[in-house]
C-alpha cells in the first residue's frame, strides 16, 4: 500500500517557516497592511461613520446604529464602535509581522528593507492614531505580544498610546524616503510620517512639535497640487499633496456608494446639512468642489442631470468621492483622503495661532485660500482657523476630532454647538463632557477579555 | 418502519366442485410483480409440494377443492389460500416484515436483527419509492427515530442538514455516509429509487466500526441488485406540479403611504412629499404573487434486471426535473445504475456496483436581508407596476423612500447562474472463500466529483442596486476519493456457540483541486456570448489539498444458545488533518444483548419478544479544516498604487494561527435499548436511550480583538451532552384483502453545551442590516439558543415611562422592556436566553393500507417544543425601514390602549423597539402530512392480457397541509450559520406543496 496516503502539503500558500526569503516576500508582507484600509469597517465606510457626530454631516443611510451613534445614545454594544476595532488591530499585527521577521532577511536590498521597516512603522503608528482618537488608551500589542502570542493585556493609558505612535512615526521619519517612484505612489513617505506626528503633537498641544514637524512637510516635496479638485478626481489622485489615503482601484467597499444618491447608484450615506453649506464663502470653489445642491447639473457620463433636493435626505450631497463613468456609471476608482499637505498647512497655522497669537499662522491658512482663488485674511485667529479646516476638509473625517480638540482646549464649546436645535437633520444633540469625548470599547472586546479591558467612563 | 403494501390479487375461475383432485395453476411473484423462481407451494398438512418456474409458474395438484395451499419463499411472509372453486391461484407475496428475520447491513457485514445489540434503525427504499425528492437525505425525513432532518429551504435541488441524536458537536455534525461500502461525506446524485434499503448506525457499537468518521452517526445505503431469475423491465414515471403553501399578508399600496405619512408625523418632521404623491397609491402589484409560480415535476426511471445462477444484473436509467415555485429556479438529475454479481469459481465471487450521475440547479440568494429574493418581494413598493407603459422593469431609483431594493421579477430575468454535478460512484468488490467460514473479501471503490458553476450579472443601471461592471464567473472543482480495502470474515457455529468475526485494513485518499475565473466589462451581453475570454480578466484563483485516512478494524459477535449476545469493535485511524505524531485514534465499542423471550421461563401473554441491550463505546470526528497544525501565509490581497490607482500590487499575509496539538473530536456514547413483539409480532416496538457525550470539541477560541481578524487556531476544549429517548412503534396486520399498517416514531433529545473556552460564549453571525445578534451558545444550555431582551407589553403613557426603569429615548407606543438584571437601567445587560431553536419532541407517523388493488400511504412529520425568530416579521414590522410592511402593522399602537404589541411607527430607532426580543418568538410546533399516496393496481389477469406483470396507477400529495401556529412561510427552517443559528426566519425558499400523478408498469 501506499504510505504516502498521509503526507499533505499547503498548496500554494507559505507556511511562516517558509515565507521571508528575500525582498519581494518583505513587500508582500507590507502591501497586505493597507489592503485593511479599503475594507467596509475601515475606510470602505465605518471609520468615516465617527464623524457623523459632527455637525455638518447626517448619517442620513439605514444603519440604525449610525443613528445612536450620531446621537451619542450609543451603548459599547453599537455595531459602529466594534466594527473597526479587529480591522485596526489586524493592520498593526501586519505591521507587527514585518517588524518581527524583516529585519532578519539576508537576500534584501538595505534601502528596500529600510522603506519597508519605515511604511512597517508608519501603519502601526497609524492604526495606533486613530485607536486613541477614537477610543483613547487601549491594549498596545507590539513584537513582543505576537511572539508571546499575548493579546489579553490591558488597556495603555492614552500618553503609553501616543509615545508609541511618536516613537513609530519618528523611525518612520528616519526610514521612509522623502517620494517615492511612481510605481509607489500611494506608499506612506517621509512627509506622511512627518505629517501625521504634526497632528499627534497637536493634540497633544506641543504646538512646537506641531510647527517643526509641520513645517518638514511644507518645506518638503508636497506643495499642494495646482487645482483643489485634483486630490479627489482618480487620474491625479497620488499627487504629491497626497500623503496619505486608502487607494481606490474596483473597489467593492468605496466609500463613493455610501455618499452618492441612491437613484445615480449610490447607497445615500453621509449628507451635508444647510448649516455647513451656509459656512462657505460667496465664490468658494470648494463648495462646488465637495457638495452637490439643488440646481447643480451633473455630469453623469453621456447625460448632463439636473441635482434636485428629493435625490437625498438632506438635500445635498457629498461630491467629493463621487466620480462617474463614461457610461454613468459609479467609478469605484477614487481614493479616500486621509492626510493632505493642506491639512497639514491648517495644523501648522493652528499651532502657531495658539502659541504665539492672531496673524501667526496667515501664512499658512492663505497658503490654503490662494489656491482657491479666494482673498488672503490677516491677522487670523482660531475663528478663521476653525472656518478655513472646515470648508477645506468637509468629509475628510476631521471635524468632530477638531471640534473635541478645540472644546479641550476651551476654544469652542462643543456641548453648545452639538446642542443647537437646527432642524430635522442637525437636532439638538446632548454632548456629554468627558463621556463623549470617546467612544466607548466594544461590549463584545470587554466580554471576551474576561475583566482585563476596562470600559471607558461614563459607558 | 416496514410500511406494509400488501397487494394480494386471487384470480378465481369456476371450474370445479367436490372433492376429488384438483390441478391448480398459477403465477408467483414479489410485491413489484416480479416473478419468484423457486417459490415453493405447498399443499397444507401434507408433504404434497411443488416449486415455481423461471417465470414464477406453478402446477399443484391437490387432494381436494378443501385443499389449502401455502405458498412460500425465503425473505417473504408466507400466505395460505383456500382452494375452493379455483383452478388457478395467483398470489403476490410481501417481503417478510418479520423484523426478527430481517437482515440489516451494518459496517463489512450484515447480520440478523435479532442479534443486533447496537442502536440501528431501518428503511426500505420502497417506503419512499417516487416520492418528488431530489435527493435520499430527504427521504429520512422523519422516518427513524432519532434521525433528524433539518431542509435548508425549499429550493429545487437544495440541501439538507442531518442530525443524528442530536448536533454533538458545533463544527460538522453531518453523519458519514456508506454507499454499497465506499464511506463518502454526502450521497448526492444517487437516485432515490435505486435504493434497496438505508440503515442507519446509532450508537457507538453499532458505528464504531467506521473509527474516526462515525461521531455524527453512520448511514448505511444499499442499492438495488437483479435477483436471478427472468429478465425483468419496469418503468417507473410520475409527473405533477407544485405551488407555493402559503404567502404573506403585506400592506397594499395605500395603507403604505398612511402608514409612511404617520411616522413622520409620530416623529415631528415633514413628510417626504413622495408619500403625498397619488401616483404611489395606487394599488398595483402583489410581489409574492407575481414572484411565484406553479413549479413542475417529473420523473422517469427504467429498470432492467435479471440473472442466473451465476449472474445477476441490474440496470437503471433515471430522470427527475424540478422547476420550483419561483421561476428559473430549477434542478434535474440523470442517473444511469449498473450493479451486477457473479460466481466465477465455486471460491470466487465477484461484485460491482456502479452509479453515474449529473446534476444541474440554478438557484436564488434566498437568505439574504439586504437582497434576499423573497425577502425583497415583501418588500419592495405595491404601487409600481411590474414593467411600466414602456416594458421597462419598475425600479426604487424613483425614490430612496422606496428602499434600496431591485425589482424582485427584474432579478428574476437577468438571474443566470448554474452548476452541474457530475458524479461517479463506483466499486468492485472480490470475495474468495478460504474454507466455507473463513472469507477474504476486498473493496476497490471511487468517488469522483466535479462540480462546474457559472454565473453573469449584467449591468445594472436602472435599478437602485446597480452593477456598475457586467461580469462572468466561472469555477471547477474536483474531488476525487480512491478507496482501498482488505479484511476477513469468519463465521463458524459449535454447538451453542455462534461466532463471526470481522478484521482487515482500509485506506482512502481524498484529492481536491479545483480553479475559478472572473471577467468583467463583456461587450456584449447577448446569452451566447456569456463567456470568459470576452471580457477583461478581472480574478483567477486554483487551489489543491489532500487528506488520507489508514485503518484497521475488527468485530467479534459472539452468540450463546441464541439468547446471550456480544458485539465488540474497535477501530484505529490513522489521518492527514493532524500533525504527524499525532495522528492516530484508537476507538473501541461494545454491546450486550439478552433476549429474555428465548429463556424458558419467560411466559408473557401476548408477548412474543423481548430483548434488552447496552452498549458503550467511542467515535471520532474528524471532520475539521486539515492544515490546522501550520501557520500559514496567503497571497492575494490587492491594493493599488501609481498617480491613479493603476498599479496592482499584491500583498501576503498571515491567514491562520497554529495548533499543532489538534487531534479528533471524541464522543462517548452509552445506550440502552429494549425489543419488544406481541401479538405475533403484528406490534413491535424499540426503545433506546442514549446519553451521548462529545468530549474534546474542537472550538476556535473567540478572537480577542487585539489579535486581529484571523480565527484562533481550533483547540480540543469543548463537551457537549445529548441525552436523549427514541421509540418506534410498528403495527401491522392483514384481514383476508384488507391490509394496514400503523408506525410512530418519536425521538425526544436534550442537547446541552456543556463546556466552552471559559468564560466566553459563541456568538453566530448577525441578521440584517442594524446587524442584529439572535442566538448565542452557552454553557448549560443548548447550541444556538436565541438571545435577546424579554418585553412586557408597549408603553401606554408617559407615567407608564416614568414608573418603568430608565429606557433611554422611549415614548408611549415603544416597547416596554424588562429590567432583567434589576439596576434600574435598561441595556445590554439586560439580555438573555429567549428560546430555544432544538424542538422537544421530532415524530413521524407512517399509516398503510391496502385493499385488493388499492393502496393507501400516509406519513405525517411533526416537531413539538420549538421556538422560531421569526426575523423577517421584526423586520416586517419596523417603519424605520424604507420598505413595505407586513399587514399586521395596522394593529399598531396609536394612542393609549390601542394596541399592546405591535409598536407606534417611527422613521427613528430611539427606542430600538425591533432589537432582538421574544416579541418575535413564536412558537415552531407543526404537524404536516408530508405524503400521501393513494394507488391502485389493476388485476394481474388484465395486465396479463397486454403483456404486463404489473400495472398500478397513483397520485400523491407532498406537503398537503400542515398544522401550525406559526406566522410565516414554512416552520421547516433551517441552519443559517452552521450550527450556530437555526430556526430563524430569514423568508427562505419555503417548500412547495406538490401534487403528482404517477404510473409504475412491470414487463
Amino acid at each position: 500500500c501506499d504510505k504516502n496516503i498521509l503526507d499533505t502539503t499547503a498548496y500554494g500558500e507559505s507556511t511562516s517557516a517558509t515565507f521571508w526569503r528575500n525582498g519581494d516576500d518583505a513587500v508582500a508582507a507590507a502591501n497586505a497592511m493597507y489592503t485593511l484600509l479599503r475594507e467596509e469597517d475601515s475606510y470602505g465606510h465605518n471609520e468615516n461613520v465617527f464623524d457623523n457626530c459632527a455637525d455638518d454631516i447626517f448619517r442620513a443611510g439605514d444603519h440604525g446604529y449610525e443613528e445612536a451613534m450620531e446621537n451619542f445614545t450609543m451603548d459599547a454594544s453599537n455595531y459602529g464602535v466594534r466594527a473597526g476595532w479587529k480591522n485596526k488591530y489586524e493592520m498593526i499585527n501586519r505591521a507587527n509581522a514585518v517588524l518581527i521577521n524583516v529585519p532578519g532577511i539576508e537576500d534584501m536590498d538595505e534601502t528596500l528593507k529600510n522603506r519597508v521597516l519605515g511604511e512597517a512603522h508608519f501603519i502601526r503608528a497609524f492604526g495606533y492614531w486613530r485607536f486613541s482618537v477614537i477610543y483613547g488608551g487601549v491594549p498596545l500589542i507590539l513584537e513582543d505580544n505576537i511572539i508571546e502570542s499575548n493579546f489579553n493585556v490591558p488597556k495603555a493609558t492614552l500618553a503609553e498610546v501616543q509615545a508609541q505612535i511618536e516613537s513609530d512615526l519618528i523611525a518612520a521619519v528616519s526610514l521612509l524616503p522623502a517620494t517615492h517612484n511612481s510605481e509607489n505612489l500611494g506608499r506612506p513617505n517621509k512627509g506622511s510620517a512627518n505629517g501625521l506626528l504634526a497632528k499627534l503633537y497637536l493634540y497633544q498641544e506641543d504646538f512646537d512639535g506641531t510647527i517643526a514637524a509641520g513645517t518638514e512637510v511644507i518645506n518638503g516635496p508636497y506643495p499642494l497640487a495646482d487645482n483643489f479638485r485634483d486630490n479627489f478626481t482618480p487620474a491625479t489622485e497620488n499627487n504629491p499633496e497626497m500623503l496619505f489615503a486608502a487607494q481606490g482601484s474596483d473597489w467593492v467597499d468605496n466609500p463613493q456608494y455610501f455618499v452618492t444618491p441612491r437613484p445615480w447608484g449610490g447607497w445615500d450615506f453621509h449628507n451635508p446639512v444647510q448649516n455647513v453649506v451656509d459656512e462657505f464663502e460667496d465664490g468658494d470653489p470648494r463648495l462646488e468642489y465637495s457638495i452637490y445642491k439643488p440646481g447643480d447639473m451633473v455630469q453623469r457620463g453621456p447625460e448632463l442631470t439636473e441635482f434636485t433636493a428629493d435625490l437625498t435626505q438632506t438635500g445635498f450631497s457629498l461630491n467629493k468621492f463621487t466620480t462617474f463613468n463614461d457610461d454613468g456609471s459609479l467609478s469605484n476608482q477614487a481614493n479616500v483622503p486621509i492626510l493632505r499637505s493642506a491639512d497639514v498647512y491648517l495644523l501648522v497655522a493652528e499651532a502657531k495661532i495658539r502659541k504665539n497669537g492672531l496673524g501667526a499662522g496667515d501664512d499658512e491658512i492663505n497658503a490654503v485660500r490662494d489656491r482657491v482663488g479666494l482673498p488672503f485674511v490677516s491677522n487670523a485667529g482660531m475663528p478663521e482657523l476653525i472656518h478655513e479646516r472646515r470648508v477645506e476638509l468637509l468629509g475628510e473625517n476631521q471635524r468632530h476630532q477638531d471640534l473635541m480638540r478645540w472644546d479641550k482646549a476651551g476654544i469652542v464649546d462643543i456641548v453648545e454647538i452639538y446642542g443647537e436645535d437646527r432642524g430635522q437633520f442637525d437636532p439638538v444633540r446632548v454632548f456629554v463632557r468627558p463621556k463623549n469625548y470617546y467612544f466607548p470599547i466594544p461590549q463584545n472586546e470587554i466580554d471576551l477579555s474576561n475583566g482585563v479591558l476596562i470600559q471607558n467612563p461614563g459607558y | 418502519l416496514g410500511v406494509y403494501e400488501g397487494r394480494a390479487n386471487v384470480s378465481i375461475i369456476i371450474e370445479a366442485i367436490g372433492q376429488d383432485p384438483v390441478t391448480v395453476r398459477g403465477n408467483i411473484t414479489d410485491s413489484q410483480g416480479m416473478p419468484l423462481s423457486g417459490a415453493s407451494v405447498q399443499e397444507k398438512n401434507t408433504s404434497n409440494g411443488a416449486v415455481a418456474d423461471f417465470d414464477g409458474n406453478y402446477t399443484i395438484e391437490v387432494s381436494s377443492s378443501n385443499a389449502i395451499l401455502v405458498f412460500s419463499y425465503l425473505g417473504m411472509q408466507t400466505m395460505e389460500r383456500t382452494v375452493g372453486q379455483n383452478t388457478s391461484i395467483n398470489v403476490q407475496l410481501e417481503e417478510d416484515a418479520n423484523f426478527l428475520d430481517e437482515v440489516v447491513v451494518v459496517g463489512y457485514g450484515t447480520t440478523a436483527k435479532k442479534d443486533v445489540t447496537g442502536a440501528i434503525s431501518s428503511i426500505k427504499g420502497d417506503d419512499f419509492k417516487n416520492l418528488p425528492i431530489s435527493g435520499i437525505d430527504k427521504a429520512l425525513q422523519g422516518r427513524m427515530a432519532g434521525v433528524q432532518v433539518v431542509p435548508n429551504g425549499g429550493a429545487p435541488g437544495g440541501s439538507v442538514a442531518i442530525r443524528i441524536r442530536g448536533t454533538g458537536t458545533v463544527n460538522n455534525s453531518e453523519p458519514l455516509y456508506v454507499v454499497d461500502g465506499i464511506p463518502t461525506a454526502n450521497i448526492d446524485g444517487v437516485n432515490p429509487n435505486d435504493i434497496e434499503s438505508i440503515q442507519v448506525l446509532k450508537d457507538a457499537s453499532a458505528s464504531a466500526i467506521y473509527g474516526t468518521r462515525a461521531a455524527n452517526g453512520v448511514v448505511i445505503v444499499t442499492t438495488r441488485k437483479g435477483k436471478s431469475g427472468k429478465l425483468n423491465m419496469s418503468v417507473d414515471a410520475y409527473t405533477g406540479f407544485s405551488n407555493v403553501g402559503k404567502t404573506l399578508d403585506v400592506l397594499d399600496a395605500p395603507t403604505l403611504a398612511e402608514i409612511k405619512r404617520e411616522r413622520y408625523a409620530n416623529d415631528g418632521i415633514p413628510v417626504n412629499p413622495i408619500w403625498q404623491d397619488a401616483q404611489y397609491q395606487t394599488q398595483l402589484t402583489n410581489w409574492q404573487d407575481a414572484l411565484f409560480v406553479t413549479g413542475k415535476t417529473q420523473n422517469v426511471d427504467l429498470n432492467l434486471s435479471g440473472g442466473n445462477d451465476y449472474s445477476t444484473y441490474l440496470f437503471g436509467l433515471g430522470y427527475y426535473n424540478e422547476e420550483g415555485i419561483i421561476e428559473k429556479s430549477a434542478a434535474d438529475r440523470v442517473s444511469l445504475r449498473i450493479n451486477s454479481d457473479h460466481k466465477i469459481k465455486e471460491w470466487l465471487k465477484i461484485g460491482q456496483t456502479m452509479s453515474l450521475s449529473s446534476r444541474t440547479s440554478n438557484g436564488f440568494n434566498t437568505t439574504s436581508a439586504q437582497n434576499g429574493l423573497i425577502w425583497s418581494a415583501i418588500r419592495f413598493h405595491p404601487g409600481l407596476p411590474i414593467k411600466d407603459s414602456d416594458g421597462n422593469y419598475s425600479s426604487n431609483q424613483i425614490s430612496g423612500e422606496f428602499g434600496d431594493i431591485n425589482n424582485p421579477l427584474f432579478e428574476v430575468d437577468i438571474q443566470d447562474a448554474d452548476r452541474r454535478d457530475t458524479r461517479l460512484l463506483a466499486n468492485i468488490t472480490p470475495e474468495i472463500s478460504i474454507t466455507p467460514d473463513l472469507k477474504f473479501k476486498a473493496n476497490f471503490g471511487v468517488d469522483y466529483t466535479i462540480l462546474d458553476q457559472r454565473s453573469f450579472r449584467p449591468q445594472v443601471l436602472n435599478q437602485i442596486r446597480t452593477t456598475n461592471e457586467n461580469s462572468a464567473n466561472r469555477s471547477y472543482d474536483e474531488q476525487f476519493s480512491f478507496l482501498m480495502e482488505y479484511f476477513l470474515t469468519y463465521d463458524k457455529i459449535f454447538g451453542d456457540h455462534r461466532i463471526g468475526v470481522v478484521g482487515g485494513y482500509t485506506q482512502q485518499s481524498f484529492d481536491y483541486q479545483g480553479f475559478s475565473a472572473s471577467a468583467k466589462n463583456l461587450p456584449d451581453e447577448d446569452p451566447s456570448q456569456r463567456l470568459l475570454g470576452t471580457g477583461e480578466l478581472n480574478n483567477m484563483g486554483e487551489y489543491k489539498a489532500h487528506d488520507g485516512l489508514e485503518s484497521i478494524f475488527g468485530r467479534v459477535n459472539y452468540s450463546f444458545m441464541d439468547k446471550y449476545l456480544l458485539t465488540a469493535t474497535v477501530r484505529s485511524d490513522e489521518s492527514s488533518k493532524f500533525a504527524e505524531g499525532n495522528r492516530t485514534g484508537v476507538f473501541p465499542a461494545f454491546s450486550l444483548g439478552w433476549r429474555v423471550s428465548e429463556e424458558s421461563f419467560f411466559d408473557v401473554p401476548f408477548m412474543d419478544n423481548l430483548k434488552v441491550t447496552g452498549g458503550w463505546g467511542e467515535l471520532g470526528n474528524q471532520n475539521i479544516d486539515r492544515l490546522q497544525y501550520l501557520a500559514r501565509i496567503s497571497r492575494g490581497q490587492r491594493y493599488s498604487l501609481g498617480l491613479d490607482g493603476s498599479v496592482d500590487v499584491v500583498g501576503a499575509n498571515q491567514s491562520s494561527f497554529a495548533n499543532t496539538d489538534i487531534s479528533w473530536e471524541t464522543v462517548r456514547m452509552t445506550n440502552f435499548g429494549v425489543d419488544m413483539g406481541f401479538l405475533d409480532n403484528r406490534l413491535t416496538s424499540n426503545f433506546n436511550y442514549f446519553i451521548k457525550d462529545t468530549d474534546d470539541m474542537l472550538l476556535r477560541p473567540p478572537v480577542i480583538g487585539s489579535q486581529g481578524s484571523n480565527p484562533s487556531p481550533y483547540l480540543n476544549i469543548g463537551k457537549v451532552r445529548n441525552k436523549g429517548l427514541e421509540v418506534e412503534l410498528n403495527w401491522q396486520d392483514t384481514k383476508g384483502d384488507f391490509g394496514y399498517s400503523l408506525g410512530a416514531n418519536a425521538s425526544f433529545v436534550k442537547n446541552e453545551v456543556v463546556k466552552l473556552v471559559s468564560g466566553t460564549f459563541l456568538g453566530s453571525s448577525f441578521y440584517g442590516r442594524p446587524n442584529q445578534e439572535i442566538s448565542r451558545t452557552y454553557e448549560g444550555h443548548p447550541i444556538g439558543t436565541f438571545y435577546g431582551w424579554r418585553t412586557d407589553g408597549l408603553f401606554q403613557t408617559q407615567a407608564d415611562i416614568d414608573a418603568h426603569a430608565e429606557q433611554p429615548g422611549a415614548v408611549p407606543g415603544d416597547v416596554r422592556f424588562i429590567d432583567i438584571n434589576n439596576d434600574n437601567v435598561i441595556d445590554d445587560k439586560d439580555r438573555e436566553i429567549i428560546g430555544s431553536p432544538h424542538p422537544k419532541m421530532t415524530y413521524g407517523i407512517n399509516a398503510s393500507a391496502n385493499y385488493k388493488g388499492f393502496d393507501l400511504t400516509m406519513f405525517f412529520l411533526g416537531v413539538a417544543g420549538v421556538d422560531i425568530y421569526n426575523a423577517d416579521r421584526m423586520q416586517g414590522l419596523d417603519a424605520s425601514y424604507p420598505f413595505n410592511l407586513y399587514s399586521d402593522i395596522t394593529g399598531r399602537w396609536t394612542g393609549p390602549g390601542t394596541s399592546n404589541e405591535i409598536p407606534r411607527v417611527s422613521t427613528l430607532r430611539t427606542n430600538l423597539n425591533h432589537r432582538t426580543s421574544d416579541l418575535f418568538i413564536e412558537k415552531g410546533d407543526f404537524l404536516r402530512l408530508k405524503n400521501l399516496t393513494v394507488g391502485y393496481t389493476i388485476p394481474s389477469d388484465l395486465t396479463d392480457k397486454i403483456g404486463l406483470s404489473r400495472l398500478r396507477f397513483y397520485v400523491t400529495g407532498q406537503n398537503v397541509f400542515t398544522i401550525t401556529g406559526y406566522s410565516g412561510f414554512d416552520p421547516e427552517l433551517g441552519l443559517t450559520d452552521g450550527n450556530l443559528q437555526q430556526n430563524v426566519d430569514f423568508a427562505q425558499f419555503p417548500q412547495a406543496r406538490t401534487y403528482l400523478l404517477g404510473a409504475n408498469i412491470g414487463f
